[in-house]
């Protein structure tokens, strides 16, 4: 019983840092740099990845027993697309501005590797609990890298974090522009996984 | 937005370069972009898929999505397309050009997954384009894609060999090495007054 | 056999429940997706023109004619826009009938602005806007070509397209204003002037 109970929690922290999906696993960057230029559309990304993941892995897990293996690649394909297709429209109803800045990349969810990863390799082999919370964990990791990356450009290019003005004006009166172009999206990330490479997990030596 | 084919041409190419300046087909841009031959491989195969893809999904949405009031169908429709699309030009290729395949067989696989693809297939609808226009954007795409992961395979190439500290062997100087060709990329914007 | 036709039938049941949960979706979020674009318009146009109370719209997301309670009509609110430095900048401007100008809104990124953050994006400061409110088309001009308006340091082929944007919108829908509008039509000026070469000099 301890023993389920621990394993469940892994399932949930190993997304978080371990098993981070952008910074270990380097999958979903084009969102995580394309929309993290400022705080709060990193987190309106986050919320709309995490929503298709968790209900996906869900749904997967579910219906896991009835889906003949041959087919299964085009029916995950099929339940994703839906979720997407459902936050598509409902953001664009309720929360316009934000969906007009995402632009393209809220239907571009659908090829995120990491839904389909997830689906592939952990929903359809777990129960619907363990799968929630395995697309809880990633959705959490993934939700982390985005808003730190968005409060450091944020805070760089403009003085403001979540478009409030924090600390000394002078960031505010010269920002450092570069830091919400690509370039700047790029060296960040370089340097986040430097530090985790550094710090967190280190490489193998391969000399 | 401009119906100029050159302005659109060029702003898809160089001025919103797919890679550095939209930020899509990142995963096979650090992915494949180790070696030349890779490179050059991968790029031909996405140039491949992007055209009929292009083709494809813009006639459907315009003739069948569009009459039939079912544009809410059109993210699910256009993945399943692209997917089978993939498929169907690996056989195509396997049985006729075996020269090309054994070049850019094992990306095709990989291209699925590409969001450049999709993306692109969405912008030539959102644009408003006519095919004629959307084959230009997706041309233009496609070769922005190849030069920008060719040249930087060529970087990368030689960093392999740079005395690097470990932490940022691999994917950390990639990275940086990719802000600095954006930064050279950045310098485009305006060019010929085109819209970022 | 068996098999081979559960997974027709799988993948058949899994389309149809799709289709059928998006079309719902769709129908739903439609009516919403629809009144959030007819307000946001509706809270712009009366943001630039805040003496009228009710807005019919001429020319398709370019033209509103602005009337006050008693269904006269005060002015106009135009959409117009001129190249920047790097796309066109979209302005709403909100014209009175006495051709003055009520107020300008010139759109955020979300809705299309293209300009450099933290450059040209100082357009959108109230204390540049505030320069256009309550002007007349021969004061929108830059004070070195004999107007009013400060161009932002810096960012002077910005300034420059928000001022040629302004004039241009003015000379072409000033006939939809109600009243005497000859005053306006010995006013044209040379708009080309507007960016001249040592303003990309610099």
């Amino acid at each position: 019983m301890r023993n389920k109970k621990s394993k469940r929690l892994q399932y949930l922290f190993n997304g978080i840092i371990l098993e981070n999906p952008i910074l270990i696993l380097m999958i979903g960057l084009c969102p995580a740099l394309a929309t993290s230029t400022t705080a709060k559309d990193a987190f309106g990304m986050s919320v709309a990845t995490s929503f298709v993941l968790i209900c996906s892995n869900i749904v997967v897990s579910l219906i896991r027993k009835f889906v003949p293996e041959s087919v299964r690649i085009p029916i995950f394909i099929i339940i994703i697309s839906t979720f997407v297709t459902i936050v598509d429209y409902t953001m664009q109803a309720y929360v316009p501005t934000l969906y007009r800045v995402l632009g393209v990349f809220v239907p571009l969810i659908v090829v995120n590797c990491m839904i389909l990863g997830r689906a592939e390799a952990f929903a359809y082999q777990h129960n619907i609990f363990d799968s929630f919370l395995d697309g809880l964990g990633k959705a959490v990791g993934f939700t982390l890298v985005l808003v730190i990356m968005s409060i450091i450009r944020e805070y760089f290019s403009t003085g403001e974090i979540f478009g409030f003005v924090i600390g000394p004006r002078f960031i505010i009166s010269q920002p450092m522009l570069f830091m919400i172009f690509p370039p700047g999206a790029f060296l960040l990330i370089g340097l986040l996984k430097a530090f985790i490479n550094k710090f967190i997990i280190k490489p193998e030596p391969t000399d | 937005m401009t119906t100029n084919p050159l302005l659109i041409f060029i702003a898809a190419f160089i001025v919103n370069n797919i890679i550095l300046i939209r930020y899509l087909g990142l995963c096979p841009f650090f992915g494949v972009s180790t070696t030349l031959t890779t490179a050059f491989g991968m790029s031909t195969a996405c140039l491949f898929v992007m055209l009929i893809a292009t083709w494809v999904t813009w006639t459907i949405y315009h003739f069948l999505l569009l009459p039939l009031d079912l544009i809410f169908l059109r993210t699910a429709v256009f993945i399943l397309i692209i997917a089978t699309l993939v498929q169907f030009v690996e056989i195509f290729l396997k049985k006729n050009f075996k020269a090309l395949y054994s070049a850019m067989g094992i990306y095709l696989p990989l291209i699925t997954t590409n969001c450049a693809i999709l993306a692109v297939t969405f912008l030539a609808i959102d644009y408003r384009f006519s095919l004629i226009l959307a084959t230009i954007f997706a041309l233009g795409n496609a070769l922005g894609f190849g030069l920008v992961i060719v040249l930087f395979s060529a970087i990368r190439e030689r960093l392999e060999f740079a005395p690097l500290s470990r932490s940022f062997k691999g994917y950390p100087i990639a990275f940086i090495a990719a802000s600095l060709v954006a930064l050279a990329f950045l310098g485009f914007i305006g060019l010929f007054g085109l819209p970022l | 056999m068996k098999s081979l036709s559960w997974m027709a039938i799988s993948l058949f049941i899994v389309c149809l429940i799709a289709a059928g949960l998006l079309s719902r979706v769709y129908t739903v979020t439609k009516i919403q997706i629809e009144k959030q674009k007819q307000d946001g318009i509706q809270k712009q146009l009366s943001q630039v023109l805040p003496e009228a109370v009710s807005f019919r719209e001429t020319i398709d997301d370019t033209l509103w004619l602005g009337f006050d309670k008693d269904n006269q009509q005060i002015g106009i609110v135009f959409r117009t826009a001129w190249q920047g430095y790097a796309g066109p900048i979209p302005i709403l401007v909100g014209l009175g009938n006495d051709t003055v100008i009520r107020k300008i809104y010139i759109a955020s990124a979300a809705e299309g602005l293209k300009e450099t953050p933290g450059l040209g994006f100082k357009i959108r400061e109230t204390s540049f806007l505030e320069q256009f409110y309550n002007k007349m088309y021969k004061e929108i001009q830059l004070v070195k070509d004999g107007g009013t308006i400060h161009a932002i340091t810096a960012s002077t082929i910005s300034s420059n397209a928000v001022i040629n944007g302004i004039r241009a919108g003015i000379e072409r829908f000033q006939s939809n204003l109600d009243g005497d509008t000859n005053s306006v039509q010995d006013l044209q000026i040379d708009t080309t002037t507007g960016a001249t070469e040592s303003d990309y000099e610099k």
